[in-house]
């Protein structure tokens, strides 16, 4: 059997369909030929990574969706007179079309958003909205590419967040400096219970994902230092003025 | 489309012009509607590290947005992205990005800009932050959460719990009816008409200013900057104005009892407490109106290297 017969196989193979004779011709020429037993491997590689993508289930409010509508087309029919009924058993029912037709354009929408870089999409508005979806999107899968060039937009957003902790980061370092200062006036309990709190807040941050948690984390700590230092937070819970 | 619990598509996607060349390269508007399902649309979601965010309160249900890339080139163009994704829990998230691909030449940060101009229903709260780009929020009845690094905050006309966050952006609230929580690190907060029950902003090198406050908690910290306040005193309210190095000015508008408590390197508190003298530990106390006192509304002001400023508006 040529090559390309085997090739032809090899999908119902590699599924387990070719029963007896068949199977072990393949099998056979498997064992022999090269070139189809890397067809066969790739292929089987294939599989595997497709299998291994996250499930992409259709959003729950699409089948609510449409059995809200035949329910209300099924309340319309039972209260249409009999000759309409009999009338609609020979021609489709208006409403029930129409409903599946607008759950079948609402999905092509979607659709075509998902994918609306189409080659020969003239330049126009229509780009601006990307990826509209109707459901909590499924965990997105990692498109292995190049890293992005020094100085592109890619990378300093990648590098945005960072940033900005850092910021946070400083004016709290600058804050911590001050504090150092003036708690050296503090009654021993308030020392323990600064560095207590100084900690558990250092803490926050620590686990904080990178990001607005824990920028927000960060904010705390300022907001603390500073109630320590300008407003004698803590040196005033001991009755110290 | 009924979805229970979700939201839907409105299949209004409006174009209101095409490409066109300006100075700054090629402009690409597009207008979109977000329309409620089966529950309203309760939160409000934006992230957008590349220009301004518009958002504006009104009675309807839907959502639309307006978006305005701004790119030197169709290449540019093409790589940046608005993302829409709305959660069944009637939650809808707004995100813009720049698409990475293959052969990709470098684009600068700057070449490049995405405006927002986003219309929702006024009962949604709002959690929106941005980098460089203006936040401004007007006519929101659930308050919100917002962040920029360096772009101001503008914010007007706003119920609800109300939450600020800046590095160095500016940020002015007007009309706040809310609690407000406005924190900035190297900026001004400038406040007009805040009347919810508490009021605290906080800034590290920066002045704070407000006019119009009635709160009954209000809290302003600067290390730095000067706070100038003109407020009115509410019965039992609490006030605390400290700065570490910067003045501090007051203006009270009292209804009733208040008591004031000073502590500064420097102070003028003016000819209805002018005779206080400050005692051992170094306050200086006075009280304002008749008993009972356990009706007055306390204030405290205080810097410790800078000048204190205290008067009464009778």
């Amino acid at each position: 059997m040529s090559c390309e017969r085997i090739q032809e196989k090899l999908t119902a193979y590699l599924d387990g369909e070719l029963a007896g004779q068949d199977g072990s011709v393949v099998r056979g020429h498997l064992r022999e030929c090269a070139t189809c037993r890397q067809a066969a491997s790739d292929e089987a590689a294939l599989r595997d990574g497709l299998r291994s993508l996250p499930p992409v289930d259709p959003p729950p409010s699409l089948w609510a969706g449409v059995q809200a509508q035949l329910a209300a087309a099924e309340v319309a029919d039972a209260k249409r007179p009999a000759w309409r009924r009999a009338l609609a058993r020979w021609a489709p029912s208006a409403p029930r079309f129409a409903a599946g037709a607008l759950v079948a354009a609402a999905a092509i929408a979607v659709l075509w958003w998902r994918t609306q870089r189409a080659p020969d999409d003239a330049p126009g508005p229509d780009r601006a909205i990307a990826t509209p979806a109707p459901a909590p999107a499924p965990a997105p899968v990692p498109e292995p590419g190049p890293p992005p060039p020094r100085g592109d937009i890619t990378a300093e957003l990648a590098a945005e967040p960072a940033r900005q902790t850092e910021a946070y980061g400083d004016a709290a370092e600058e804050l911590l400096a001050l504090a150092t200062e003036v708690r050296g006036t503090w009654a021993a309990e308030q020392q323990t219970a600064f560095d207590a709190r100084l900690s558990e807040l250092r803490g926050q941050i620590d686990r904080a994902p990178e990001g607005r948690p824990r920028q927000k984390a960060w904010r705390e700590l300022i907001r603390y230092l500073q109630g320590a230092i300008v407003r004698d937070e803590i040196a005033l819970a001991g009755g110290v003025p | 489309m009924k979805a229970a619990g979700c939201l839907v598509l409105a299949l209004a996607l409006v174009k209101t012009a095409s490409a066109q060349p300006k100075n700054t390269g090629l402009v690409e508007r597009a207008r979109l509607e977000v329309a409620p399902g089966g529950r309203p649309i309760k939160q409000l979601t934006i992230e957008n590290p590349l220009g301004d965010v518009k958002i504006e309160g009104y009675d309807g249900q839907s959502i639309m947005i307006e978006t305005t890339k701004t790119a030197p080139d169709e290449d540019a163009l093409d790589r940046l992205r608005v993302s829409l994704i709305p959660n069944p829990d009637g939650t809808v998230r707004i995100l813009t990005t720049a698409d990475g691909g293959k052969e990709v030449k470098t684009l600068a940060r700057a070449a490049v800009k995405i405006d927002l101009v986003v219309r929702a229903p006024r009962d949604a709260r709002i959690d929106a932050a941005v980098s460089a780009g203006k936040l401004e929020v007007i006519n929101m009845d659930a308050g919100g959460e917002l962040d920029t690094a360096s772009g101001p905050i503008s914010v007007r006309n706003i119920a609800g719990e109300l939450s600020t966050h800046s590095i160095s952006g500016t940020t002015t609230i007007a009309q706040a009816f809310g609690s407000v929580d406005a924190q900035t690190i190297a900026s001004d907060v400038e406040l007009d008409t805040i009347g919810g029950e508490r009021l605290v902003a906080s800034v590290s090198r920066g002045k704070i200013a407000g006019r119009r406050v009635r709160a009954r908690d209000v809290q302003l910290t600067t290390t730095e900057g000067k706070i100038t306040l003109e407020a009115e005193a509410p019965l039992r309210g609490r006030m605390v104005i400290a700065s570490l190095r910067g003045d501090v000015d007051v203006k009270l508008r009292r209804h009733g009892p208040v008591t004031v408590r000073v502590r500064a390197a420097r102070l003028d508190l003016g000819s209805s407490l002018g005779a206080a003298r400050p005692g051992p530990d170094g306050w200086v106390e006075g009280h304002l109106g008749v008993k009972p006192q356990a009706q007055a509304a306390i204030v405290e002001l205080r810097s410790r290297y800078g000048f204190v400023q205290f008067a009464v508006i009778e």
